[in-house]
């Protein structure tokens, strides 16, 4: 019975509901949903190994709902229908009714559940309604996995053509495209961006720094989020800061094949998810290198960190978050803050896949600490801080702006501006995004960047300018 | 035809032998099939998860202070409480403890009568107020199907005859059919416990890792999409 439909659906599909999605598709084949969404069940149940979760969920949810209270979603709206545990409750259902004999029995016994076309367009909104940040997974006494269901669901809808086309078009182009990555920047793209940050970084510290490009045997290859060179170029520049000051210029590389850490495999895909990894792992061997160290990108983190050992077969390599390099300069001494040249009130804001689902809770905060007089920390906030309410891809998604904005995010608005902070820390790309529009909406007075913005700012680096002087030179351009 | 006592010899005895090995053997059947299904189906993947962190986890349940979060403290206490009281009061009882004397020759220590009393009755009212959440809070109630409502009033039972039969003065029905259906109604629990939500009392250890089902099978990605779409499958 290992993955076989044990019932089929009796009933033949019904023309599909007339009721459209939040988010776009892309066009997919509407026929029969019903029994592809089954046979790409089957098939995940077959070849993947949740079946033993899904046998213990599904004897011993007990539904107890305390899971409705830790959601920034459910918070929001109130709806039942965002409650983590309803959601889970759909694929399990589904599970029970169709790939167990108990479910299967009592469905000839009692008129049970059934997999209608409402059902498919029911989950194919509630599951991307969660930003599978796992929030309630910490609360739920059984410690039922919310977000891994949220995710095994939108990896069968995936299966079957229902992805949004956000995501999917960004995943086509890094594993099919010509570019390799999400953002479809071009080579070319790349080495002219490098060398305008270099210029930039020229004026700003006054050193010049030329950035490493496909150099073989360096200890890291370095992956950021592609977006990064297009859109948060501060980062990019602390980033560079850190390594120059600590003298590690000549240990580092980026690579040309692929410098795109994001996976949002990890978000819909476990097929895809892989592949992504095969990808970067195959350019840190290209490049002979020891180490991927990656960018401020908390999902780029968390997939390269569990997953690469997972994926990699022998040839892995150890993976290392730039925050984690940054505090291990720090503490050996290796780089210089200086501690008065940020006034601002700042505050931290722990993304989940780093946080909660990762490793990264107290290394940013003793950064922080070490430079920053006024900090002040959410609540609440480590594992347990709230998402920025775009997690799980759906930052990526436009179209869902409003719901991101005003059901999404508001608990997280609400939180920033309990903290009364000038500056809010967000080392992850979209956080970043989804707070910088979020700031923008709620009209809250508050700088969001990430934290090498704000090392940026307050690094000695060897042979330039000063903290003070550079502040002394924002100042006049500013004026 | 068989009278009172000896119905009640009988669901002491044989009945209950019968209920409790169904529990047993239903338990152990779910504990025996995650234990091996995570073995072959994890393998060697099964020595990478976090186990330390699952464990830190798993204690920080033993005690859920924790675990009071704003806006459910008052269902979470109730709960907690719950389950103390149908643990407790059940176990350590002083005519409990003679029946398990008889059957498994251990020896509880007995809580004492008026204790036990104060159990069930606090217990009696877990249940009211835990079904009075499904019942009055529209969240919980749109999450609850039958069987939720169902299985606490089963729960309740045990506990409202036991306590009646127990104090002949209160009790307005015969002595002997209250005892009666005390007994039937806990074996009857027992009996269902491995098939319905309540065989959390061992699944809940399974439910815990899903760290572990993090560790995704290698080369299960490109499987699936073969077999559904064939070699050239495309994102």
């Amino acid at each position: 019975m290992d993955g076989e439909i044990l019932q089929t659906p009796q009933k033949p599909a019904t023309a599909v509901s007339k009721k459209q999605p939040f988010y776009y598709i892309e066009d997919y084949n509407t026929e029969n949903r019903i029994e592809r969404f089954l046979e790409a069940f089957a098939a995940v149940l077959k070849y993947s190994d949740y079946r033993p979760l899904l046998d213990s969920y599904c004897t011993s949810n007990a539904k107890c709902n305390r899971c409705a209270v830790t959601c920034p979603v459910y918070l929001a709206t109130g709806d039942p229908r965002d409650i983590p545990c309803y959601r889970t409750n759909i694929l399990l259902n589904i599970y029970r009714r169709y790939f167990t004999i108990g479910g299967w029995l009592n469905s000839r016994i009692s008129n049970g559940f059934e997999l209608t076309e409402d059902v498919i367009d029911d989950m194919l909104e509630v599951f991307y309604r969660c930003t599978a940040c796992r929030r309630c997974t910490r609360e739920c006494p059984m410690g039922v996995d919310h977000g891994l269901i949220t995710r095994l669901g939108r990896y069968v809808l995936s299966l079957i053509g229902i992805v949004p086309k956000a995501l999917q078009v960004s995943v086509r182009e890094q594993l099919e495209g010509e570019t390799h990555n999400t953002s479809k920047v071009p080579k070319v793209a790349l080495l002219n961006t490098l060398e305008f940050l270099s210029e930039e970084i020229e004026e700003t510290l006054g050193v010049k720094m030329e950035f490493p490009v496909d150099k073989p045997n360096r200890e890291y290859v370095f992956f950021c989020a592609v977006s990064d060179y297009l859109m948060e170029p501060e980062t990019l520049m602390g980033n560079a800061a850190v390594l120059y000051a600590s003298g590690d210029w000549d240990k580092w590389t980026i690579g040309t094949s692929n410098y795109d850490g994001i996976n949002y495999g990890l978000f819909y895909s476990d097929w895809h998810l892989e592949n992504i990894i095969k990808q970067l792992v195959s350019e840190v061997t290209r490049l002979k290198g020891r180490t991927l160290l990656i960018g401020e990108c908390g999902h780029a983190s968390r997939s390269a960190h569990d997953f690469v050992p997972m994926f990699a077969g022998k040839e892995t390599y150890p993976v290392v978050n730039f925050m984690e390099y940054t505090l291990d300069c720090i503490r050996k001494g290796k780089i210089k803050l200086d501690p008065d040249v940020i006034t601002e009130r700042v505050t931290y804001h722990d993304p989940c896949n780093i946080a909660r689902s990762g490793w990264i809770v107290e290394q940013p905060r003793e950064i922080l600490k070490s430079f920053v007089k006024n900090f002040v920390d959410m609540t609440p906030n480590g594992q347990n801080n709230f998402c920025c309410g775009g997690g799980g891809g759906l930052v990526s998604i436009d179209e869902i702006h409003d719901f991101r904005m005003n059901i999404g995010g508001r608990v997280k608005a609400e939180q920033l501006i309990q903290t009364g902070a000038d500056i809010c820390i967000a080392p992850c790309a979209n956080c970043k995004k989804q707070l910088k529009e979020l700031v923008e909406h709620y009209k809250i007075p508050c700088k969001v960047m990430g934290l090498h913005d704000l090392i940026l700012k307050a690094i000695y680096v060897p042979g330039g300018k000063s903290p003070k002087e550079r502040q002394e030179m924002a100042a006049v351009y500013e004026m | 035809m068989f009278d009172m006592e000896q119905w009640i010899e009988f669901a002491k005895g044989p009945l209950f032998a019968f209920a409790f090995l169904i529990m047993i053997l239903g338990l152990a059947r779910l504990i025996i099939i995650q234990a091996y299904s995570l073995i072959t189906g994890k393998g060697r993947r099964l020595m990478n998860a976090p186990w330390r962190k699952i464990f830190k986890d798993a204690l920080t349940w033993v005690i859920p202070v924790r675990h009071l979060i704003p806006g459910t403290k008052f269902f979470s206490i109730v709960s907690f409480l719950f389950h103390i009281g149908i643990i407790i009061a059940p176990l350590f009882l002083a005519d409990h403890i003679v029946l398990w004397e008889g059957f498994f020759k251990v020896g509880l220590p007995s809580i004492g009568y008026f204790l036990a009393d104060f159990l069930t009755l606090f217990t009696i009212a877990c249940i009211f107020i835990l079904l009075g959440f499904r019942f009055l809070s529209g969240r919980h109630r749109s999450m609850s199907t039958p069987m939720d409502y169902t299985l606490l009033v089963l729960i309740f039972l045990p506990f409202a005859t036991g306590f009646l039969a127990s104090h002949p003065s209160i009790n307005p029905f015969p002595w002997d059919v209250m005892l009666l259906i005390h007994l039937l109604s806990a074996e009857l629990l027992f009996v269902i416990i491995p098939f319905t939500k309540l065989a959390h009392i061992v699944l809940f250890a399974f439910d815990r890792i899903s760290a572990i089902h993090w560790q995704l099978r290698p080369g299960a990605g490109d499987e699936v999409a073969k077999a559904l779409y064939g070699e050239e499958a495309k994102v």
